[in-house]
């Protein structure tokens, strides 16, 4: 730890509160099991007994010093009432003295007097997501978490689609596992942009093809700390950040370098917590990704290594629904178009056909159509 | 669920003033004021699971920092009662946990070892309890952080002026830097008198005391001096309140503060006036410098009636007469006690407006 190599591994604010200096993963993770007894991080209960008999023999007390503070250090001293009159933990206790009971009260009341109550649906959903995998254990022992494994928070906010949803700051939040490879978070981060069929369909509206962009367009990178980390597991991959790289050369920018992200874990990567980093994927969908946390892998975690990258936020979108009918969720986006009210502008398959086609099938009038999916759709 | 924060950080001063109030770093002393208070039941009266685990989140996020310096040990010690006791009465399974980051860790280890030496069993036992009941997260920072920068600029630098050790201010003000900057500015000021005056000592000019320098270093190591020796006494006077295997015995306190005045001579500003270092770089060495000044924890517990050392230097001011009216504005620019700003700004902010922001808020 007092090495001076290992000592700037040790996260440390680069802006206060903001994110820290760029620090080499591995070696912090190297720095808490140094620092930790294997049994402080360890998924197996601690033997109380042994611990018991530790304690004893570092403080230098006898046995009946030991239980006499088992008796005062008790959780039962912390109780108001005893266990029988325990009051109900749902309601808040009348007359509080606590300023955060105050605080609830006079909200809870507040509250009741609107005519609606408005539930923080958001804040649930994404609790429920977050719960679903906690304590979960893998059905094949070789898939456990390993002890003293590293958990990392992404943060991964979705690039600016429209320009009218720019105030919304929706992102998905995954964990991932410091020894996992970069090219596992990509496999993981869900956007629609991966599911769009390309082309226009106007004339042909049965013939839109089945496949979709994530198939086609298979480069991607991520952008960490001047390095392009590039997707290259397939033949048909291309090192889409050459053209930024041959940029930076010429207009006198520092080097930037490029390495494969399928050939690169967490642990291998010098990295900032909180800071805004780039992954990029389909030629121009950029996505700001945050690492917001790491930490050693905790008992209550899920334990299953195979459910990682793990989902735990995703921001529910508003579905947009059918400009004509309001009812059903869009599938065609059409621009240029004399019947529509907006441009551009959202109908489902019914309202689209029934629109823009007589009963034979002809195209009525000119307008581009292109196939729609409502990122609210996968929610 | 963030507008909870000014609440709990209020709900947990108030637990951590009246421990401190009570003079004593006992368990038995916490539970006894957190049952009266009914501090368990901070986390009733919340319906939704989500909600809950939200908000016991951000209980544990706000108890957090008094486990830390520049706390005294005494709310240190407080303050990892106070996690104890959130943790253990929290309603959410599986348990949120205690974050702790590992540039914290080298901290708590010392924490520990000061309450092993100084025999507070139950301090020891408590904080062993939390690590074998998996009750902390090993991380890396004390909070996620996902580059929220306005929000975060609104908060922070709101560290409550009773719980801090006020020894070591007049340190970190007059350090060894300070001491040599004011020595060459001195120096400086008396060739610059010279030259402005080719003929001999002019009177008129003898405004500042030629000693100036040797006499504020002795102010400070004399007021350090005194502030042990009143520390001393003080626990002393405690310590027959309660018995024995309670505090650092007075051995122990003394050779402690031989250990302080010999470090705080070791840096004397005679040592180094050579170097003429330049001015940008003072800031961070001065802070540096007033970091390892801090004294080892658990030998201040008690200094809270000393008078600070703005109050002591106004009065001689006062008593010198009117002729050093002019300094006296001069003084306060060193902001010797505590940061005046604060107090005004902790008046009650309007507190109900959060069905607007609500919607946008967790999202
Ligand atoms: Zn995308
Ligand atoms: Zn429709």
């Amino acid at each position: 730890m007092a090495e001076g190599a290992e000592k700037e591994d040790v996260p440390v604010f680069e802006n206060i509160d903001v994110n820290t200096k760029p620090f080499h993963l591995r070696s912090f993770r190297n720095l808490w099991l140094e620092a930790l007894k294997p049994r402080l991080y360890s998924f197996s209960n601690t033997d109380p007994a042994r611990e018991e008999v530790e304690l004893m023999q570092e403080m230098g007390i006898s046995p009946e010093t030991l239980e006499e503070l088992k008796t005062i250090c008790s959780t039962d001293a912390l109780r108001s009432h005893p266990e029988e009159e325990a009051p109900d933990p749902d309601v808040v206790p009348p007359e509080p003295k606590l300023a955060t009971l105050k605080l609830r009260k006079k909200r809870q009341d507040y509250k009741k007097t609107l005519l609606r109550e408005s539930i923080g649906r958001h804040d649930i959903y994404a609790n429920e997501m977050e719960m679903l995998a906690l304590g979960r254990k893998p059905e094949d022992p070789t898939d456990f978490v390993q002890e003293g494994e590293m958990i990392l928070t992404f943060n991964v906010l979705y690039p600016v689609l429209f320009e009218r949803f720019k105030y919304v700051r929706a992102y998905q939040t995954l964990l991932v596992l410091g020894s996992q490879k970069l090219s596992e978070l990509r496999d993981g981060i869900c956007c629609v942009s991966d599911l769009q069929v390309f082309g226009e369909f106007s004339s042909t509206p049965d013939m839109v093809p089945q496949f979709i962009s994530k198939d086609h367009y298979k480069s991607a990178f991520f952008f960490f700390e001047g390095t392009f980390y590039n997707d290259m597991r397939f033949p048909e991959c291309r090192d889409i950040s050459t053209t930024t790289r041959e940029w930076a050369k010429k207009n006198d920018f520092p080097e930037f370098k490029s390495t494969k992200m399928e050939d690169t874990t967490f642990y291998d990567l010098r990295l900032k917590v909180g800071y805004p980093y780039l992954y990029c994927h389909q030629g121009d969908c950029e996505h700001v990704v945050i690492l917001t946390d790491i930490r050693l892998a905790h008992r209550d975690d899920c334990l299953d290594a195979k459910l990682y990258p793990l989902l735990t936020h995703k921001h529910r979108v508003a579905t947009r629904k059918c400009c004509a009918c309001h009812l059903y969720i869009s599938r065609w986006i059409t621009t240029n178009d004399p019947h529509a009210p907006s441009e551009p502008c959202l109908y489902c398959d019914q309202c689209f056909r029934s629109l823009h086609y007589d009963e034979q099938g002809n195209k009525l009038g000119d307008f581009n159509a292109f196939a729609y999916v409502d990122p609210g759709a996968f929610n | 669920m963030e507008h909870y924060k000014a609440s709990l950080q209020t709900d947990c001063e108030q637990i951590l003033g009246s421990f401190q109030a009570s003079n004593s770093v006992r368990f038995e002393e916490f539970s006894k004021i957190w049952k009266q208070t009914d501090f368990s039941s901070i986390f009733h009266g919340i319906s939704q699971i989500g909600e809950k685990r939200i908000f016991t989140r951000l209980a544990l996020t706000v108890a957090s920092p008094y486990l830390f310096p520049p706390y005294t040990f005494q709310i240190r010690v407080g303050g990892l009662y106070l996690l104890y006791g959130l943790y253990n009465s929290q309603s959410v399974t599986p348990k949120e946990k205690i974050r702790l980051a590992l540039k914290d860790w080298s901290d708590l280890i010392k924490f520990q070892q000061d309450a092993v030496n100084a025999q507070h069993y139950d301090v020891v036992y408590i904080l062993k309890k939390l690590l074998s009941d998996k009750a902390l997260y090993f991380t890396a920072m004390p909070d996620p952080l996902s580059f929220n920068a306005k929000r975060k600029q609104k908060e922070g630098g709101n560290l409550n002026e009773m719980f801090v050790d006020r020894p070591s201010r007049p340190q970190e003000l007059i350090s060894t830097d300070m001491l040599e900057e004011l020595a060459n500015v001195h120096e400086h000021y008396e060739k610059l008198k010279q030259a402005v005056s080719a003929q001999a000592e002019k009177p008129e000019l003898n405004l500042v005391k030629q000693n100036m320098v040797p006499k504020l270093h002795s102010a400070v190591v004399s007021y350090y001096s005194w502030q042990q020796n009143h520390t001393e006494f003080e626990s002393q006077d405690a310590e027959s309140d309660r018995g024995a295997g309670e505090g650092t015995t007075s051995q122990e306190e003394s050779s402690r503060r031989a250990k302080l005045l010999e470090s705080i001579k070791a840096r004397s500003y005679g040592q180094a006036v050579e170097a003429s270092r330049s001015r940008r770089h003072r800031q961070v060495e001065v802070t540096s410098a007033a970091t390892n000044s801090e004294p080892a924890a658990g030998s201040s517990r008690y200094t809270s009636k000393a008078p600070s050392l703005k109050e002591r230097t106004e009065l001689r001011f006062l008593n010198q007469g009117d002729q050093n009216e002019g300094l006296q504005g001069v003084t306060r620019i060193w902001r010797l006690s505590a940061v005046e700003k604060e107090k005004i700004e902790e008046g009650k902010r309007p507190r109900f407006n959060w069905s607007s922001e609500r919607e946008g808020d967790e999202a």
